[in-house]
């Protein structure tokens, strides 16, 4: 790497690092003035020692590990059955007019109701136990990654199709070895969009009930005013969408070794 | 040192208007690809009608004309990405139903699959074919070297310069062992120099494989300088277009017969003609 390339990593390394940085700053300074009261914005200092507390000693009584277990299991499995299937579905659509037409209306008319709105209808059919919390998350990684894969399986160049198929290429090796990976960068690009979205309808879907997960620390907390440990709990979720997110980001630029390199 | 150029002005259903310094005999009697009265209609328009031409096995014909003439319509009807709306495009005495490995494409932009490496890429048409893992090696490895790629097998399409991916554009297609190549101005994109050596290219390993190649272009120069004919194409909606044999020294592969009086001369009379 040439000098002038390292000193951009390291000016981008600088500013990634500066501006969180600056937020708990000011945060600090928010709190410390003493305009706000703490039951509103708590401090860093009380927020970091609920935090503390509660990594050591859990929340009402059950460890944290638990607690982010549970949510990792549930946005875990609605995440990757939601997006193989997506993915699935998405591709088909995109090449068979035939599975476009039977998809498109169902999955339009679902996508733009906000799924806080089904809740009512998911208890009413599925109860408030594990499966109506995932069958939440996994719809929204489904429609999510419908959309993508779709879109991803169009952006196929019309040259290289014909290449493959004047070099033998049967229906299925077509789309094994041009449609696919055509498709992939998109499908990554739709698999950190629906990470993100699927931790958001988390903290939603534990409004179901239960008495374990993240979201229900949060909603739990913020029921009793326990606003350091809303917090709390909003910063492991956080986290674990920023690590997810950078996971994902690693694994495609790998995987999509090619992108933006033409 | 005079080149004997002959010209045919071939209008169906006329008889052959001009003929310059007449000395070849007509084509032989079985063409390796041959249209008959072939049309094409796109959206309601006609891009060409009662096209007819054949050609020999070995010839390279160039079709020269202007952007929309039609000129990558009849390779894609060839290549069978397209099919005719009347008339009946043969190859080797059979109709042609679409795209197979016996007429291999070289593109414009090259349309390497970016994913795979360049013995990938190479060896394509083998893995479409089920061959096994160590024959695609090898011929990828084959290819490689016949196009001057050697050493870049592990490379990917996107570490190439333009004119590296065009030689494994040319690679893919020559691996697949085809009776015709196709080739849609392939060096268009490229600079001066490039274009050269990579035209020289194609008249080499044509001299080695024997290969039918229909090249398509719009540069007089290229055209001249590969064609044992040229079709000048300027409009095929009624199926007219002139025909020119090109007869200069051979080996053709050689930077020299760019200089040959022939060259010139050929080159400035089909400039004229479509110039007026």
């Amino acid at each position: 790497m040439n000098s002038a390339a390292l000193l951009a990593k390291r000016r981008y390394l600088a500013l990634a690092i500066l501006s969180p940085l600056s937020i708990l700053l000011l945060w600090t300074f928010v709190t410390v003035q003493g305009a706000v009261p703490a039951t509103i914005l708590p401090s860093p200092a009380a927020v970091t020692a609920s935090f503390l507390d509660m990594i050591q000693r859990g929340y009402s009584g059950i460890g944290i590990w638990t607690h982010i277990g549970a949510s990792l299991w549930r946005v875990g499995i609605a995440f990757v059955a939601g997006s193989a299937l997506g993915i699935a579905i998405g591709l088909l659509r995109g090449r068979v007019p035939a599975v476009d037409a039977l998809f498109i209306v169902p999955s339009e008319l679902v996508r733009p109701i906000p799924p806080l709105g089904l809740i009512p209808l998911f208890i009413l059919w599925f109860g408030i136990g594990e499966l109506s919390k995932i069958l939440l998350i996994f719809l929204s990684v489904l429609l999510i990654m419908m959309v993508n894969a779709q879109a991803g399986s169009r952006s196929c160049a019309l040259d290289a199709l014909r290449a493959a198929q004047s070099m033998g290429a049967g229906r299925w090796q077509t789309f094994r070895f041009v449609v696919l990976p055509s498709a992939l960068p998109q499908i990554m690009t739709g698999l950190r969009v629906s990470m993100g979205t699927g931790l958001t309808i988390l903290v939603a879907s534990e409004l179901l009930g239960g008495d374990r997960g993240l979201g229900f620390v949060i909603l739990d907390a913020s029921s009793f005013f326990r606003t350091t440990y809303v917090f709390a709990g909003i910063i492991l979720i956080g986290l674990i969408g920023l690590i997810s997110d950078r996971g994902i980001a690693y694994i495609a630029k790998r995987v999509v070794h090619w992108e933006g390199k033409r | 040192m005079n080149p004997s150029v002959r010209v045919l002005s071939i209008v169906p259903d006329k008889p052959v208007e001009v003929a310059v310094d007449e000395t070849g005999a007509p084509a032989p009697a079985k063409p390796m690809l041959k249209f008959e009265r072939v049309g094409f209609e796109y959206d309601g328009r006609t891009i060409m009608s009662n096209v007819s031409f054949g050609i020999r096995p070995g010839e390279l014909v160039a079709l020269l004309g202007p952007s929309g003439c039609g000129k990558t319509t009849i390779l894609n009807l060839v290549a069978g990405f397209l099919q005719p709306t009347e008339g009946v495009a043969f190859i080797d005495n059979r109709e042609i139903a679409g795209p197979s490995p016996d007429r291999g494409v070289v593109f414009q932009a090259a349309a390497l699959f970016d994913w795979m490496t360049v013995a990938d890429n190479i060896s394509f048409s083998l893995r479409c074919a089920g061959r096994p893992k160590a024959e695609r090696r090898q011929v990828a490895e084959e290819m490689a070297a016949l196009v001057g790629l050697s050493g870049f097998e592990n490379s990917y399409p996107y570490q190439l310069s333009g004119g590296m991916r065009q030689r494994v554009g040319l690679a893919r297609v020559l691996a697949a062992k085809p009776k015709v190549m196709l080739m849609d101005e392939p060096f268009s994109a490229l600079d001066v120099q490039t274009r050269e050596v990579l035209q020289e290219e194609v008249l080499r390993i044509r001299e080695r494989t024997g290969c039918t190649i229909l090249f398509v272009t719009h540069s007089i120069d290229e055209a001249v300088f590969l064609g044992d004919r040229i079709f000048l194409l300027t409009d095929l909606k009624d199926g007219a277009f002139d025909e020119l044999a090109v007869d200069l020294p051979s080996p053709r592969a050689t930077g020299e017969n760019r200089l040959h009086p022939g060259f010139i001369r050929l080159r400035e009379m089909i400039y004229r003609k479509m110039r007026h």
